[in-house]
């Protein structure tokens, strides 16, 4: 038997109605009361509010921090001390962890984390299109366990009617190893020229700068900091150069980087990476070429915060901030 | 069966492969669930590093242990019962030892941690943003005085929009006292923010 409920009984309920939680009793009862009460009515409308008032404090964990938990998750995995084996004896291809073991003989898979900047390109994180994982068996398509990027290239009807379709195809592939591996940074010194995936060529930019000492990997940080679109990508390029901003090519680079690149944040970094002395705590070290560049930037710089960068310098070395 | 990539994967399917030593499988089961599984951690915990954790140690532990799982329950209730009860001993150890609370005391009021993280916009009026940023700091304090259960199972039914049933199973228990545990939950942040809506 219902019993009609009070307006506080009716209220108590209101949370568990609106999350649909109610027994059908238990709603049919609400409802009645609701019928015959405008007070409670109101009250139903505030629980509402209050209800969507909570969804403003729910937080998305951003794309960048979903990809480094994936990241780090693909390296807790090789890392694991007790990787599973396979239940069964297979005569099945190997799959990537038994490939990677391969690759590296089990040696430095080991170590820890930190010892070693073990890159994963595709495990978990990976950069390639979502995969259109088709093929043709027995005369039906069907999905493939294996992750392919296709593109429709071309489409052409037979003189039978049916349709001819080209398919470009490509394979995604997980490749792991240490920055020192020359194959890893053949395929850095790709990314970095990517030119769809402004993010891929930071993190690859990052990575390399880690070795800038190879002159190969400093031409390719030189052409950056003067070439790339992408703001992020010329600026972590600079970090990487550095230590070697006494080098007359990257000089060169930084220069022109400080007179024409149009991202104030760049210009400041060039400024501050052509002062640097032998160490960071060093007056800054300006040699006439450099004032003469510095007292030019003054004469066509628009942003109020470069040009007072500017004028400090010059000013701590007694240079006049204008040219005569 | 769960939907990726436009095309329907059997679960069930994937869970026998990652089993069988196919990490492919694995890491594909990993991305079924993950971007949840970190909401859900993100959301109780608001600090990012605490939410990795917790993150990488359910997936390690799935990675570990998934030759014994059985099919007994769905893969998705057994990742959440390791998920939750990471999530439940950090947000305990978290009231014993009362150290970084997501919202801190401040000179001039309440500062969440999280604010950086997730900051909402409300363009427009400021005394409407003004409000809507107190709603929100007054929310999280509220949020934070619940106990771990009541906190959890508000998060799965609000957030996660989870029925009590399954969350029930998930915590190991009826579907009754989750309810309850909702219950109380709602009624304790109705009268904390009561007089703002």
């Amino acid at each position: 038997m219902n019993h009609a409920l009070s307006c506080a009984d009716a209220r108590m309920l209101f949370a568990l109605l609106l999350y649909g939680e109610l027994s059908f009793d238990e709603e049919e009862r609400v409802d009645s009361h609701l019928d015959g009460c405008a007070d409670c009515r109101t009250a139903l409308e505030r629980e509402k509010s209050l209800h969507a008032a909570f969804d403003g404090v729910a937080v998305e964990p951003s794309a960048a921090l979903l990809r480094e938990c994936r990241t780090e998750l693909g390296a807790a995995v090789r890392l694991d001390q007790t990787p599973r084996p396979a239940r069964s004896a297979s005569s099945e291809p190997a799959g990537w962890w038994d490939q990677f073991l391969n690759l590296v003989g089990g040696m430095s898979i080991m170590r820890p984390v930190g010892a070693v900047a073990l890159i994963a390109l595709g495990f978990l994180g990976a950069r390639l299109l979502p995969s259109l994982n088709l093929a043709l068996v027995g005369g039906q398509i069907v999905a493939t366990t294996q992750p392919v990027v296709a593109r429709v290239s071309d489409v052409e009807t037979q003189a039978d009617g049916s349709v001819r379709i080209v398919v470009d195809e490509t394979r995604q592939r997980t490749i792991s190893g240490n920055l020192d591996d020359q194959h890893i940074r053949a395929l850095l010194l790709e990314a970095v020229h990517d030119p769809s995936n402004p993010g891929l060529r930071e993190d690859s930019v990052s990575l390399l700068s880690r070795r800038a000492q190879s002159a190969e990997i400093r031409g390719a940080l030189v052409y950056l900091v003067s070439h790339d679109p992408n703001d992020g990508v010329r600026l972590n390029a600079m970090r990487g150069l550095k230590a070697y901003a006494a080098d007359p090519e990257v000089r060169g680079a930084l220069s022109r980087a400080l007179l024409s690149d149009a991202n104030p944040g760049v210009r400041t970094q060039a400024i501050d990476l052509l002062i640097q002395g032998p160490d960071d705590q060093s007056l800054p070290k300006v040699d006439r070429a450099m004032i003469g560049t510095l007292q030019e930037l003054m004469l066509r710089e628009n942003n109020a915060s470069v040009r007072q960068r500017c004028q400090r310098v010059l000013e701590a070395i007694n240079a006049s901030a204008e040219v005569y | 069966m769960a939907l990726n990539s436009g095309l329907q994967i059997d679960e069930s399917a994937l869970i026998r492969s990652a089993q069988q030593g196919d990490h492919d499988a694995f890491e594909q089961l990993v991305r079924l669930y993950d971007q949840s599984v970190l909401r859900l951690a993100m959301n109780l915990l608001r600090s990012p590093e605490d939410a990795q954790d917790v993150y990488q140690e359910a997936f390690l532990r799935v990675f570990r242990n998934l030759d014994n799982f059985r099919f007994d329950c769905s893969f998705h209730t057994w990742l959440y019962r390791i998920v939750t009860n990471l999530c439940l001993d950090q947000m305990r150890k978290r009231k014993v030892r009362k150290e970084e609370p997501s919202v801190l005391a401040a000179a001039d009021g309440p500062l969440d941690r999280m604010d950086s993280v997730a900051e909402e916009r409300v363009d427009g009026d400021p005394q409407r943003h003004l409000f809507s940023g107190q709603l929100r700091t007054r929310i999280k304090l509220v949020l934070e005085g619940l106990t771990p259960r009541e906190r959890m199972v508000f998060e799965l039914r609000h957030y996660q929009g989870l029925r009590l049933k399954r969350i029930g199973e998930i915590l190991g228990t009826t579907e009754e006292a989750a309810k309850n545990c909702l219950f109380r939950a709602t009624q304790k942040m109705r009268v904390a923010l009561g007089d703002f809506v």
